[in-house]
């Protein structure tokens, strides 16, 4: 059996998860990148993305999947991963984040030109965390499955 | 014993006992908000602690890592920025006014014109009266502060940091120690300053930084300073009530002490128009015989 790490994912509000796993997928800055138990120590910048984590004792494609929101890992002898939002799979929802989608593409067909760069960003953001947690939700899979 | 008239002591009795309801009234109300924001903060305050203390270890142990404009003693000091957390309403005894005449001290220890960033409108009102350039101020009850709420705030700062319009920022606010006790802290945010201390061993671990050193830290170190602002803010938004819960109890004791001893006056009074109207009689009676 592989060795398990200790994973704490905070946001500001709560801790999301503590536990042990055996492997986590984030996607960095750079692209998706797996942690395992003996990584060598890292510091690194999450983009908008999916997170997979495969608890221990699970099987081999038995994962638990969230939305996350961006923020940064931190790999020592135990993961740290922080984030300003974070959500399971299981309890996005959907409307909700279609909803929000909508709006921001609303918002930024309206405003494209006259906005704040800064609101746009933030209306460009927003799509992109609607489009990942309606990915998530709906299942769809990345490492080629 | 001054003989007031009963009519007087009446009109007194009638006025101080509404005033006692009032503060216990108040007093409930924040006893019950207390609740609501001690929850809060006790859930807010393990993550940011935890948080901020990640963060702190990675400056800690990496200090070389650090873009050395963050860290102490690499820039002159000249112009603080005072980040003063208090509360928008008053009747809270000397919560605000702790907070303030600490952030006076500061003030006046440095010669330099100070940036002000006031948090709830006591603060504000307090600088603002007094000249002092507070170029920023949210005025938002504190326990409806959002935590995207303090990332705008602390834009604004970072921002100043690093262009030089700024060299330092203390947070000035309440820590919140139990119920009864509340401390006012100030902390200065940035530069960071980096512990020396042996128990932090310096790992000499190669750390992988990822896009690169500086994107790390240009995003680890407005986190810090968020984070930190948001747990202020939470924390100040506890003590507030529970300070106000403490003076509201102390003004119901107060109210009702002044009770007793008005109602006391008020029997003695009574007795002595009694003991007088009696005099009166028995001295008419014994004029008639």
């Amino acid at each position: 059996m592989a060795n398990s790490i200790k994973l704490e994912i905070i946001t500001p509000s709560k801790m999301f998860y503590r536990g042990f796993v055996e492997l986590v997928i984030v996607t960095t800055l750079e692209g998706d990148e797996g942690f395992m138990y003996g990584h060598s120590w890292a510091c690194k910048l999450l983009d908008i993305g999916e997170l997979w984590i495969q608890e221990e004792g699970a099987n081999k494609d038995d994962f638990r999947i969230a939305a996350i929101a961006g923020g940064f890992i931190d790999v020592k002898d135990s993961i740290i991963i922080y984030t300003d939002a974070v959500e399971w799979a299981e309890d996005i929802d959907k409307e909700r984040s279609q909803h929000e989608k909508e709006a921001a593409e609303a918002w930024l067909a309206e405003h494209k030109n006259d906005g704040d760069p800064r609101d746009i960003e933030a209306a460009r953001l927003a799509i992109t965390k609607a489009n990942v947690r309606g990915q998530v939700a709906e299942g769809s899979h990345r490492h080629g499955k | 014993m001054a003989v007031e008239s009963m009519q007087d002591i009446k009109r007194r009795i009638k006025s101080v006992t509404s005033t006692e309801h009032i503060t216990n009234a108040m007093k409930l109300v924040s006893a019950g908000k207390l609740r609501k924001a001690k929850a809060i903060f006790e859930k807010t305050n393990e993550n940011s602690h935890y948080i901020t203390h990640t963060i702190a270890e990675i400056f800690n142990s990496h200090p070389d890592d650090v873009p050395s404009e963050y860290l102490e003693g690499n820039r002159e000091i000249k112009t603080t920025c005072y980040i003063v957390v208090t509360s928008c309403r008053g009747l809270c005894g000397g919560f605000n006014s702790n907070v303030l005449k600490e952030a006076q001290r500061e003030i006046d220890s440095d010669w330099e014109e100070p940036v002000i960033l006031a948090i709830g409108t006591k603060g504000k009102e307090y600088f603002e009266k007094r000249g002092y350039n507070v170029f920023d101020d949210y005025l938002a009850p504190p326990e409806n502060i959002s935590f995207l709420e303090t990332r705008e705030m602390s834009r604004p700062i970072i921002e100043m940091y690093n262009k030089g319009e700024i060299d330092e920022v203390v947070l000035i606010y309440t820590a919140f120690i139990s119920s009864m006790e509340q401390e006012v802290r100030n902390i200065t945010l940035l530069p960071f300053e980096v512990e020396h201390d042996p128990e932090i061993l310096k790992h000499n671990k190669q750390v992988e930084y990822e896009p690169s050193v500086k994107e790390v830290f240009n995003y680890l170190i407005p986190k810090y300073v968020e984070m930190m602002i948001h747990a202020a803010v939470v924390e100040s938004a506890t003590c507030e009530h529970a300070a106000r819960r403490m003076a509201m109890e102390n003004a119901t004791d107060n109210a009702r002490e002044m009770l007793d001893k008005l109602s006391l006056n008020y029997n003695r009074a009574r007795q002595a128009a009694i003991t007088d109207e009696i005099i009166e009689i028995v001295a008419g009676a014994e004029a008639q015989k």
